[in-house]
């Protein structure tokens, strides 16, 4: 029993940040019927900014995070959606999608190159430290994971669903044509929600680096988790893109542990096979019906 | 009286389709104007034109005297017209309050007060009042997808008397209402004129809503104007019955 707590408490914790990656996905969907498919990728590099800064230009670590953060979401929040998605939405939805692929692939080669192949260790806010409770140890760090990611989810369902600009953004991406009318400033909601992507993969990115070390290779199974969630979960809601981050981490943590850690990157495929036959509008969504 | 909007000599291709082909009509203040003519007779066109979401090929539109031809949705909203949508155009995830509130335009602030500000207790009460006024009590916290048609219809009339509006454009507000509901939207907006002095333009295909409601008619037939007068009027001219009512 103690034993299945702990690998629960894992599972949390990476299924926090599979939750704020997904969480990213469904908000950028709902304005701009996008998927980004450099998600994963947009989680790994604001880490490897952040070593960069410290390693090439000598910055100290808070100076290094800061400025890396701030880069990283002018260039993958505001760039992105400027140098990107504005002049290849205009040519539909899946030449798009392809330039996101591309995307991925060059920033994962450029982290690479640009940087190291190696995995860097990355500091930590917490002590890698690990405390008994009742019997169980649970990691530090997998604690501040599930406490930081709640708190800025939290956050964000506050800022969306009880402030105005919040209820603007909702409006944008419900019926953007009725929102022009009423005056609604739909442009800059759509680059919000590209702003509020970036900064929560940044948040995920300081998370996770810690403990799965920085390297150019990590948005892979981020990328693919988090797409899976947002999927289970239903992508036009944000609840639904925390359970299905969660449902993931805890089924990967404990198909690591009771089946097979070589077959583990299946078993969340396996819940998407059959969310997607039986319910397809995911756990929490609501089927859309779009007109042409 | 004094006149409120002044359509003069509308015209709107799309390449080589002429929809609205010069239309002339005035609205006076306090009066509740109705437009019907057949399907694809460029009624919505119109308004369209009006309302400044397509821009005229040709003609004027004068809101209170001063020419207004090409201003876009959001400015004429500001100077007090709004509109409601033949197909439904509700936000279905927010609540029925919440969609309201959006109407009322509390989006007119500064940044800061926009980002961090909680609801506007005076445009919720606003909200709220037009609730009770529509009769829609038992659903403001309902999400407006999950409203029947009737009830959506009603929410987009709602929504388009939020700002204050003096000038409303009604775009087949009784489509696909169910009776009961249209005798009470056709209520409801004769109280709303009388006792707010909103001015209406309605567009509608049902004869008896547009005659028990309107007081005066404009007849369109292909893209032009047929015939302007009372209801009586309208039904008594020949070129109509021709055109529309003896169909």
């Amino acid at each position: 029993m103690a034993e299945f707590l702990a690998y629960l408490i894992a599972g949390l914790a990476t299924g926090a940040i599979y939750a704020l990656a997904a969480i990213g996905f469904t908000l950028v969907w709902q304005t701009s019927q996008m998927i980004n498919f450099a998600q994963g990728e947009f989680v790994m590099l604001p880490a490897i900014l952040i070593l960069a800064a410290v390693k090439l230009a000598g910055l100290p670590v808070w100076a290094a995070a800061i400025l890396g953060i701030a880069a990283f979401i002018a260039l993958f929040g505001w760039g992105f959606k400027l140098v990107i998605v504005d002049p290849m939405i205009r040519h539909g939805v899946l030449p798009l999608a392809i330039a996101t692929m591309a995307l991925s692939i060059i920033m994962k080669e450029g982290a690479k190159d640009g940087f190291t192949a190696e995995a860097q260790r990355f500091p930590s806010l917490v002590p890698q430290e690990t405390v008994s409770f009742l019997g169980i140890s649970i990691s530090l760090q997998h604690i501040a994971i599930i406490i930081v990611a709640c708190l800025a989810i939290g956050t964000l369902q506050w800022f969306v669903t009880r402030t105005k600009t919040g209820r603007q953004m909702q409006a944008s991406a419900q019926n953007p044509n009725v929102a022009l009318i009423l005056g609604i400033p739909v442009a800059q909601m759509v680059m919000l929600t590209f702003l509020i992507n970036a900064a929560l993969a940044a948040l995920a990115s300081i998370l996770i680096s810690p403990i799965y070390l920085a390297k150019f290779s990590n948005g892979e199974v981020i990328g693919l988790f988090a797409f899976i969630a947002a999927i289970v979960g239903g992508f036009n809601q944000v609840r639904g893109a925390l359970a299905g981050g969660l449902i993931v981490g805890v089924i990967d943590s404990l198909a690591a542990a009771y089946i097979s850690t070589s077959y583990r990157l299946a078993v969340p495929l396996v819940l998407l096979v059959v969310i997607i036959l039986i319910k397809p509008e995911g756990l929490f969504g609501r089927k859309e019906e779009r007109g042409v | 009286m004094a006149t409120v909007l002044e359509v003069e000599g509308v015209r709107k291709q799309f390449g080589g389709i002429t929809a609205v082909d010069g239309v002339s009509f005035t609205v006076e203040e306090g009066e509740i104007l109705g437009i019907i003519g057949p399907n694809g007779c460029g009624k919505s066109t119109l308004f369209n034109c009006i309302l400044g979401q397509l821009a005229p090929t040709a003609g004027r539109i004068r809101l209170d005297g001063m020419d207004v031809t090409g201003m876009n949705p959001e400015q004429m909203n500001r100077r007090g017209v709004s509109r409601t949508f033949q197909l439904l155009q509700v936000f279905p995830e927010l609540s029925v309050r919440e969609n309201l509130i959006l109407a009322g335009q509390e989006h007119q602030g500064t940044m800061l007060s926009r980002l961090f500000g909680a609801r506007d207790a005076g445009l919720t009460a606003a909200a709220d009042r037009m609730i009770g006024f529509f009769r829609l009590q038992h659903l403001a916290d309902t999400r407006a997808g999950g409203l029947s048609y009737g009830q959506q219809k009603l929410l987009d009339a709602a929504m388009a008397f939020m700002a204050g509006p003096r000038l409303v454009l009604l775009d087949e507000p009784a489509g696909g209402v169910n009776l009961t509901m249209l005798g009470d939207l056709k209520e409801r907006l004769k109280v709303m004129n009388a006792e707010a002095g909103a001015t209406f333009v309605v567009i509608e295909h049902n004869m008896d809503f547009v005659m028990s409601l309107c007081t005066r008619v404009v007849v369109m037939a292909e893209g032009k104007v047929l015939a302007v007068g009372t209801p009586a009027e309208v039904r008594a001219n020949p070129a109509v019955i021709e055109a529309y009512l003896g169909h």
